[in-house]
């Protein structure tokens, strides 16, 4: 199995890789960023001109090699150019998530030891200063929009645009530039490339340190799996400090040479998506299912010519979409009503998501509901899954074209090996793998076995095809008082699958029965009240509401009833439910910053509502403290209407309607 | 045109205002400074509306005298006000509903557009090249205002905040010397209405702007603004700056309603 050495050290960092481009591709687009509401791009040489002046303005500060820089923004192009501006000198680039609070950002900060930051904007800047005193670190503060700052005097505060300057007058100097070109070429492929943070689902991030030839041998591998070339767009729109986007967008982007366009602003990237009709896209769960969620929406009202269409010809892709694509065996006259399905509704929808030119399209990060990736996949996006983790650099498991199913993950990607430990614990190694935790080699070791494979903390079971199915977090799953087989995130994720449920924390471990709390999506529940004429205030009050109970009672009898039919899980059913009264937040610490639900926290803080499911109350209150997102608290109080759900027999069949 | 005169923009000398028998205003003077935020507060009906229609020409008032940019004015219509370069918003939002916010602030540069209607019909030479220019006067409002994702969005579709929002971007969008906010920002909630101040706040800064504002939320007022003018029943009771006013037994009493 080649490693990334052998494949020769032409391209074994990113600083080389971009060399390369310019030089093989210069006049291609690299990137692209929407500003005053026009595309601006900027092409491979362009990149690497700017990517140089930038390199030499830090050098020029005194970033020094093995220093930290710190990168906090959305996606911009220059806050990529950083990443690699950073690791051209041989300084180690470290992205934050734009939205952590002040004092979150400062932690990290400190455990990363940036000496220099780059800041998006006047928001991130300002984060910054206010916990200065506890960043000694940090000399530099560099920004790229000076909107807000211009009059801002700070020591070590300076626009970006400055430095980049600085660096383009110096590199004049031909004694710079080959210095320059000597730190390049210097590089290597076992040196750290960056310091990814996790996102802390389960307690502090930590920073993963990744190395330039692993990153570049993961990335090439996946490059080759999905045929990605320098023809493909993508929009890079994921969180900056995200795996996925230093993976999917920048790695794969510098690899394969494609162009990366970076929306307008966060708010306008669905926009932008329809604008640049990406050709390879990753969302995760949620966001295809908000745009589903829309569509339906949309559709209930349309008029009575189009929802006949629509519901027709849906139809009709449910039926055969997925046959079609898999290259199977269907009937002409499917076949031609499909085509003609695809002329009227398929490709105008795709269009209007800004998926009419997607080759290969990825979720991840959850478990996704059949009906909602049948329903992608039927209107003719190639829509796959993955499993990954920033220890892996992320692929640990991927879906071919044509072997896609939605309960599984697929087999492990190319050259990653994978197994499954007695107590059920997924490990894998990879191409990718992480070389450790920055500055926490207990943490390190903790998280590989003595043989050296990593463990994911998940628990999960190969299916006869070869594919791994996820069930849990392999802490996370427990028993009943009576035996048992409980496991949390299953059931959650039976109940997210309905449109109306936005998120679900399942209790059970050592108690008698499981109960779940649900808090309501409120964009398609509203909907549904304006339908039903309910008039609503606030989210508190629809979540009251009497028949939005009833609603929910629904969804979670049918859950069970799915339950019951799975020999594992029927014992797991849900006894009792409660609809939150308010919505969980990431800012309040109840999800984490990839919105995944944080459940010992929610645990302690939710406790008097818990109590009341277990006490056999018929309704339960709650005083809970919120902490806003620029650190002030405040105080939310609610009360929720407690409701007995009826389980099926085991094995039961569907009760009549 | 000479704008040096002094550091006084607007001065409102001994205004008074009626409307049949009804005393809107009576006898207020006060006067507004180059680059100030100058708040006007008082209880509901204190004639803070009425002074803003004063400044902007909408009104003419029986008594008294109005003197911008140095030179008394005369009786006058409100294009005319902005055409002197006074801009306004409205208490309850006035755009175009069926517009989109790119074409509501487009509007706002209508009275700098050269070219005649039937050059814009032709959307060519001239006309094109004056109409990319306008469009990027306002796409940097749009980018200034954090509004971009709703560039193409009609704004009768848009939640009332951002309507405010948009509003105030057609008022930038023509370039005013004086900028008059109508209670900027009623029905937000605490996250607009920090926006909107800072957009105040820095359309000020980065345009040289001079702002006139109603608002009703004192905790905003006190922050924001430079000076404040306390109306009661139509006549001034009080005028200075924040702290001052704060303390003032008599805006006090008008805000809690006893000693009368």
């Amino acid at each position: 199995m080649g490693s990334a050495r052998e494949r020769g050290v032409a391209g074994d960092t990113f600083a080389k890789l971009l060399r390369g481009h310019a030089s093989a591709r210069g006049g291609r687009a690299a990137f692209r960023h929407k500003d005053l509401g026009l595309w601006q791009t900027w092409t491979w040489a362009q990149v690497y001109d700017e990517t140089r002046a930038l390199a030499a303005g830090l050098l020029a500060l005194g970033l020094e090699r093995g220093e930290t820089l710190a990168i906090v923004g959305a996606n911009r192009p220059r806050l990529y150019w950083s990443i690699t501006a950073a690791q051209m000198v041989g300084a180690i680039p470290a992205p934050f998530y734009a939205d952590a609070v002040a004092d979150e950002l400062a932690t990290l900060l400190d455990h990363s030891r940036a000496s220099v930051v780059v800041a998006q904007d006047q928001e991130q800047v300002d984060k910054i200063l206010s916990t200065r005193d506890r960043l000694p670190g940090v000399r530099r503060i560099l920004y790229d929009e000076p909107r807000g700052l211009d009059g801002a005097d700070e020591p070590g505060l300076a626009p970006l645009e400055a430095v980049m300057a600085k660096g383009r007058a110096a590199l004049r100097d031909g004694a710079i530039a080959s210095d320059l070109d000597r730190r390049i070429d210097e590089g290597r492929g076992s040196d750290p490339s960056v310091i990814l943070y996790t996102s802390g689902t389960t307690g502090r991030s930590k920073g993963v340190v990744l190395t330039a030839e692993r990153c570049i041998a993961a990335a090439r591998d996946t490059v080759a799996f999905d045929r990605l070339t320098d023809r493909d767009e993508v929009l890079a729109y994921l969180p900056l400090a995200w795996v996925g986007d230093h993976y999917l967008n920048y790695a794969q982007g510098y690899v394969a040479g494609f162009c990366m366009a970076c929306p307008e602003s966060a708010d306008t990237a669905e926009n932008d998506l329809r604008e640049i009709g990406p050709t390879f896209h990753f969302a995760p769960p949620r966001v295809f299912e908000a745009l589903l969620t829309r569509v339906q929406i949309r559709m209930e009202d349309a008029g009575a010519v189009k929802k006949w269409l629509y519901r027709r010809f849906m139809d009709v892709a449910k039926r055969w979409g997925e046959a079609i694509a898999n290259g199977e065996n269907v009937p002409v006259f499917a076949r031609l009503a499909y085509a003609f399905g695809d002329l009227v509704i398929y490709a105008p929808l795709k269009n209007a998501l800004g998926f009419s030119r997607i080759r290969v399209a990825y979720t991840a990060g959850e478990a996704i509901g059949s009906d909602l990736f049948a329903f992608y996949r039927s209107i003719g996006l190639n829509l796959k899954q993955l499993y990954g983790q920033t220890e892996a650099f992320l692929y640990v498991t991927a879906q071919a074209d044509g072997a896609v199913r939605s309960d599984a993950v697929g087999p492990p990607a190319p050259h990653v090996e994978l197994r499954i430990a007695p107590d059920g614990e997924v490990q894998f190694k990879s191409p990718g793998q992480f070389v450790g935790y920055f500055r926490e080699p207990d943490k390190t070791a903790e998280a590989l076995t003595e043989d050296g494979w990593v463990r994911t903390g998940d628990a999960g079971f190969f299916e006869p095809d070869g594919q791994l199915k996820i069930v849990d977090r392999a802490r996370d799953v427990g028993r009943l008082a009576g035996g048992q087989l409980f496991a949390p995130k299953y059931i959650e994720n039976k109940l997210k699958f309905f449109p109306n449920i936005r998120e679900a924390v399942a209790i059970g471990d050592g108690r008698d029965f499981v109960a779940a709390m649900i808090n309501i999506e409120l964009a398609s529940v509203g909907n549904w009240a304006e339908r039903n004429a309910i008039a609503y205030a606030s989210y508190q009050e629809l979540a009251a509401h009497p028949r939005v109970a009833a609603m929910i009672e629904a969804h979670v009898d049918a859950v069970n009833l799915a339950l019951s039919r799975e020999p594992m899980m029927a014992g797991a059913q849900i006894r009792r439910f409660l609809i939150l009264p308010k919505e969980l937040d990431a800012d309040d610490g109840e999800l984490t910053r990839t919105q995944k639900v944080r459940r010992r926290f929610i645990a302690e803080r939710y406790a008097p509502l818990i109590d009341g499911l277990y006490a056999g109350a018929t309704e339960a209150s709650i005083a809970a403290e919120i902490t806003y997102e620029d650190g002030r608290k405040g105080k939310l109080s609610g009360t929720a209407r407690i409701v007995d759900v009826l389980l099926h027999p085991k094995g039961a069949q569907a009760r009549a309607a | 045109m000479i704008e040096a005169y002094d550091d006084i923009l607007l001065a409102v000398d001994a205004v008074s205002l009626s409307f049949g028998g009804v005393r809107a205003i009576s006898d207020v003077s006060f006067d507004i400074r180059r680059g100030e935020i100058r708040a006007i507060i008082g209880p509901n009906g204190a004639g803070k509306t009425s002074m803003l229609n004063v400044v902007n020409g909408f009104y003419h008032p029986q008594e008294g005298r109005i003197t911008y940019r140095g030179r008394t004015r005369a009786r006058m219509k409100p294009h005319e006000a902005a055409v002197q370069g006074i801009a306004r918003t409205f208490q309850n939002v006035a755009l175009f509903k069926g517009m989109t916010t790119l074409d509501n602030i487009m509007t706002g540069r209508s009275l700098k557009m050269r070219r005649g209607l039937v050059w814009q019909a032709l959307r060519h030479g001239p006309a094109l090249a004056e109409e990319i220019a306008h469009r990027r006067v306002c796409e940097e409002i749009i980018d200034f205002l954090e509004i971009e994702h709703i560039r193409k969005t009609p704004v009768g579709a848009l939640p009332y905040g951002l309507q405010k929002r948009v509003e105030l971007g057609r008022a930038l969008a023509m370039e005013p010397t004086l900028l008059l906010l109508d209670e900027p920002m009623a029905g937000m909630n605490l996250e607009e209405k920090e926006d909107m101040s800072r957009f105040i706040v820095e359309a000020r800064r980065l345009r040289g702007l001079t702002v006139a504002l109603i608002e009703h939320d004192i905790g905003v007022v006190m922050d924001l603004s430079d000076r404040v003018l306390v109306l009661e029943y139509g006549r001034k009771i009080a005028d200075g700056v924040p702290d001052d006013v704060k303390t003032d037994p008599r805006v006090i009493a008008a805000y809690l309603g006893v000693g009368r």
